[in-house]
């Protein structure tokens, strides 16, 4: 099947700095949800606007539908775009700016009337029409600015960072709603964020870009259960990245004492880094056994549900996640709970 | 326990406030009664009631024809404003270097900076040559006028571009399908539309009561109302204060006028398909 959107080997470089894009090749299904999420100034933003035209790659190719529009216009491509701030016309009513790109593209009033009415059903803003953009909430804005985008049919549609300027109940609901509306639209989406949960909530595919370049693309369970590197495992979900020496097949030495692991088929002497998830460590009510290490608890959050604790092992930070409310003196980690990374 | 304090705090914000909007009114509310006094001679206050002086001032040809020509002028002024102002606030606020923006913008100030009086006698050395015997035509006027005004048009538009976050607005109208006559006309001028007019409002104003650059270019019979208004000082009081009320009367209204005329254009423009 051929890709919505495809980016191939595709490179921008910011006159003199490091900024930019680099080599960066990605494809999005028909229908696909891609979230494309990185630390800020990763070149995310600089990303959409390559995709929707508005930059022009130094190197490589842009295909929508399978054909090249590398040097097509803005216009030419049909992308609906979701910015950041949304970018409502603030001079327009509510109607008047979703059946917006239908009145440049010279459709009658009753048409551009009636797909307005239909768009804004579709997001759950009818009978807001005749308002102007000032007097909705956030949400509400955020919800026209999408209508806008589809009002068109596009091809494909970006956002970016379309939740990040919403408080956080709203975000947590405006995820859910988009995701509904991208399905029932079944339209080819690129979303950007910062925002982990976003990421992994809303994503069919996860791309994670780092310093302009993608590190690890792949469905969110597999990005999380196997980063390709201390970077993804780190920006996606919590961890404690550990480094360490083989010291037998089954034996890391740490700073933490020696490891039990999983066999890992790597030479003695090797210098590896170890990835435990702070969910999976467990507490323990007694020295002894396999992997138990004695901690101090050095920060205590309780977070209603869970508790996140930071704890020093040998001097060494240890964060665990844990419902134990009472005091926690020793921990296990369980062997099958450590993961090998590549040494950064 | 302290003393209450004589006025209480809150008072003499308002106290300050009231005598300065006095200070600011007197002025005009003396030029008012003086215009409809019969005779005011060393008094507080002018005896007998009258509107000869305005009917003096209607029938006096030099003002008749000084106010016509400030009411062009200014016109004239707006017009010139918006059809430099816009595009070049556009060109400023779109340059993409910094420092190119900061260049404009200290060059498109300088003449707030400069006395009003340098740039007439500039005007003076350059237009009464033999090669540009210009010196004296309304045109001149209207030209000086822009250069005096055009600072303060494109400081309340550049200023309105940069809180609207202009050039996203075209970015989204131009990824749904706008071109660049459609964004101009559907999304520049109707966003920008209070600030013009407020601009035009300024631009009224100033050129209506503009006296330096007035008084040393214009010509015997292209003498702005200001020009005219200032013999008057030499005659009857009554007549002076009527002939000075006529001049705010006119700021106030061609202001009026700047502000309906760039209201209905940029209304016309929206509503255009």
């Amino acid at each position: 099947m051929t890709s919505a959107v495809e980016l191939e080997g595709v490179t921008f470089a910011y006159p003199g700095g490091k900024a930019g894009i680099f080599e960066l090749s990605l494809a999005i299904a028909p229908g696909e949800l891609v979230v494309c999420i990185g630390p800020s100034g990763c070149g995310k933003t600089t990303l959409v606007k390559l995709i929707a035209g508005f930059f022009a790659p130094q190197r490589g190719t842009v295909r929508l539908a399978g054909r090249d529009a590398t040097r097509d216009s803005v216009r030419s491509r049909g992308l609906g775009i979701v910015f950041q701030s949304y970018a409502l016309f603030p001079h327009m009513t509510v109607r008047e700016n979703v059946a917006y790109p239908l009145r440049v593209r010279g459709a009658a009033p009753a048409e551009r009337h009636a797909r307005a009415r239909a768009m804004l059903e579709l997001v759950g803003l009818e009978g807001l029409g005749d308002r102007l953009p000032a007097a909705l909430s956030g949400g509400q804005q955020q919800r026209v600015a999408l209508a806008r985008a589809l009002a068109f049919e596009p091809q494909a549609l970006l956002l970016d960072e379309p939740l990040s300027a919403l408080d956080a109940k709203t975000r947590v609901a405006m995820r859910d709603e988009l995701r509904r509306i991208q399905r029932r639209q079944n339209i080819a989406t690129l979303l950007i964020t910062h925002d982990q949960d976003e990421a992994l909530s809303l994503a069919d595919r996860v791309a994670i870009l780092r310093e302009g370049r993608l590190v690890q693309t792949g469905a969110a369970r597999e990005i999380y259960d196997r980063p390709a590197d201390g970077f993804v495992a780190g920006f996606v979900g919590r961890a404690n990245l550990i480094p360490g020496e083989v010291a037998g097949a089954e034996r890391v030495d740490t700073p933490l004492g020696a490891i039990a692991t999983p066999p890992h088929g790597r030479s003695r002497g090797e210098r590896v880094l170890l990835l435990i998830r702070p969910e999976r460590v467990e507490v323990a009510p007694a020295p002894g056994g396999v992997n138990t290490f004695a901690v101090e608890i050095t920060t205590d959050r309780f977070l209603g549900a869970t508790r996140q604790l930071d704890l020093a092992c040998r001097g060494t930070p240890l964060r665990i996640e844990t419902l134990s409310r009472g005091d926690v003196r020793f921990v296990r980690v369980p062997p099958e709970a450590v993961q090998f990374l590549a040494a950064a | 326990m302290p003393p209450p304090p004589i006025l209480p705090k809150a008072m003499l914000p308002r106290w300050v406030t009231a005598a300065y909007l006095a200070y600011l009114a007197a002025p005009i509310l003396l030029l008012l009664v003086g215009s409809f006094g019969e005779l005011w001679l060393n008094t507080l206050l002018p005896a007998g009631f009258t509107g000869r002086w305005y009917r003096e001032v209607a029938a006096d040809p030099s003002f008749r024809r000084a106010f016509g020509t400030s009411l062009f002028v200014a016109t004239a002024t707006g017009a010139a404003c918006l059809a430099l102002g816009l595009p070049l606030a556009y060109a400023v606020f779109r340059a993409r270097s910094p420092a190119v923006r900061a260049l404009a913008r200290g060059l498109y100030l300088l003449p707030v900076a400069l006395p009003a009086l340098v740039l007439a006698f500039g005007f003076i050395l350059a237009f009464s040559s033999d090669a540009l015997p210009w010196l004296g035509s309304v045109w001149l006027l209207v030209a000086g006028h822009t250069v005096l005004c055009l600072p303060y048009f494109l400081q309340a538009v550049v200023a309105d571009m940069q809180r609207l976050g202009l050039g996203l607005l075209e970015d989204a109208a131009e990824s749904l399908g706008g071109g660049a006559r459609q964004r101009f006309f559907h999304i520049v001028l109707p966003a920008l539309r209070h600030s013009i007019v407020s601009g035009l409002i300024v631009v009224a104003a100033l050129s209506i009561g503009e006296f330096q650059l007035s008084n040393l270019v214009a010509g015997f019979l292209s003498r702005t109302y200001p020009v005219v208004l200032l013999q008057a000082f030499y005659g009857a009081t009554g007549f002076a204060c009527a002939a000075t009320v006529i001049l705010l009367a006119l700021a106030l209204a061609s202001a009026a006028l700047g502000a309906w005329s760039a209201g209905g254009a940029a209304t016309l423009a929206f509503h255009r398909r």
